[in-house]
């Protein structure tokens, strides 16, 4: 189940954040789904789960192999390591939470593909994508995490820490 | 398990890097078609998922908006009749005040033009027109509409005249057939028709669709107004009189306007209505 959430979350990018673009910008669907299974499952699960949607958005979107499973890796992992002191469950720390871990995923990829000279703009990938995408991931994330509180509560499980 | 978990890390760190750096040197294509080897047809799967999903979310809009706009379209026709029965009514009412004003203007006397503000159909047979005791309306002074006579004033208010009607069963008029001379009278009954009666036996040449028009006798109302047509003769064999139901050539149960006969005029007006059958 795991392994198919992973594969799918990887997949997904490609597949359905197309059909929730608003305007031209895109939810980073296996950011959220990392970061939902690191707060979960730990820094181990985070950090596989990063490396593998990374590595399969990578290889999905046709660009730098290896770029987004490592900056999704790390993400994964500190998520993980970090997510017993998190109160994930308050909105207010959700949408900021996320939109700030989008923006340092965004800066640490750029900062990796730098050393492999790609041609990018800063201000304009910041400014155009990744700022929009991580302000779409805030909310987006806010409202799974949302979801499946409520879902977990209604079913009498353990809630989403 | 620290160790582990930053062993995994390590690792998969290296292997990102490994990956990059291959490509760098231009090897890394061969991992990429490898990778999507696996993960195109996947692609493809989900992304026909996605389309079919994604349709059936459409047609649901479309579905939605189509609903909204037929619940809009349907205001809007209802809107249109209502705007429509308007136009129609108030051309009707443009219609019959034009040939109100033309028979005014054609009328050798004056008259005032009245609204019809209420209607009493009981026992009694009658209209409330808003003209009264300001508009110098008196007692008696006949009421006219385009085809003929509608009956007389019976009472003034101060802002409106009660009406009789030719229908009532108390109203009363001195008539006389057009075609023939013959008078008599014309009574309302009951049931809201109107028939000529104390009609001489010297007068038995009148046939049905005769114009029975007002004689001028009594000097209530002015000679030659139309009053209705025979529909059939009671000739009640030796009787010194006989009598003969009319159709009022007034639909008063219709009647929107009238026109008030405020002057006198000894002229014969039949030549003034329109009396075609």
């Amino acid at each position: 189940m795991l392994a198919l959430l992973i594969f799918g979350g990887g997949l997904a990018q490609t597949t359905f954040a197309p059909a929730l673009r608003i305007g031209n910008v895109t939810p980073d669907i296996p950011l959220i789904l990392v970061v939902l299974l690191a707060l979960r499952r730990g820094p181990e699960v985070g950090c596989l789960s990063g490396f593998a949607t990374g590595f399969l958005q990578d290889t999905a979107a046709g660009g730098f192999i290896g770029a987004q499973a490592l900056t999704k890796t790390l993400i994964g992992f500190f998520i993980g390591q970090l997510g017993g002191r998190l109160w994930v469950r308050e909105p207010l720390v959700q949408i900021p939470g996320l939109v700030l871990l989008s923006l340092a995923e965004g800066l640490a990829r750029y900062l990796l593909l730098q050393v492999f000279h790609f041609p990018g703009a800063f201000g304009d990938l910041m400014l155009y994508i990744v700022l929009p995408q991580s302000i779409y991931n805030g909310f987006l994330g806010a409202v799974v995490v949302l979801t499946l509180t409520t879902a977990e509560r209604l079913r009498g499980g353990m809630p989403w820490r | 398990m620290r160790i582990r978990q930053f062993g995994l890390l390590v690792a998969a760190l290296g292997v990102c890097l490994l990956l990059l750096t291959l490509q760098t040197r231009g090897e890394g294509a061969t991992a990429g078609q490898l990778v999507g080897f696996v993960t195109t047809p996947l692609q493809t799967v989900l992304t026909k998922v996605n389309r079919s999903a994604v349709g059936v979310w459409a047609t649901y809009l479309d579905w939605k908006n189509v609903r909204a706009e037929n619940h809009r379209l349907r205001a809007e026709v209802e809107e249109r009749q209502v705007e429509s029965l308007r136009a129609r009514d108030v051309e009707a009412e443009n219609g019959r005040l034009r040939r109100l004003l033309a028979l005014r203007d054609r009328l050798p006397l004056a008259t005032i033009a009245g609204e019809v503000i209420g209607r009493e159909w009981g026992w009694a047979r009658s209209l409330v027109v808003n003209r009264g005791r300001a508009d110098n309306v008196l007692r008696m002074t006949p009421a006219i509409a385009p085809e003929g006579l509608v009956g007389r004033v019976v009472e003034v208010r101060s802002g409106a005249s009660i009406v009789q009607l030719l229908t009532d069963p108390a109203s009363t008029v001195s008539a006389t057939v057009e075609r023939t001379r013959t008078t008599g009278i014309v009574e309302g009954e009951p049931r809201g028709t109107t028939r000529f009666k104390y009609m001489a036996r010297d007068g038995a040449a009148i046939q049905v669709g005769d114009l029975i028009v007002t004689s001028g006798l009594g000097g209530v109302f002015p000679k030659g107004i139309p009053i209705g047509r025979v529909r059939s003769i009671f000739d009640r064999g030796s009787a010194l009189f006989h009598y003969a139901t009319l159709t009022p050539v007034v639909d008063v149960a219709r009647i929107e306007e009238v026109l008030l006969l405020t002057g006198q005029t000894p002229q014969d007006l039949v030549a003034h209505f329109s009396t075609d059958r």
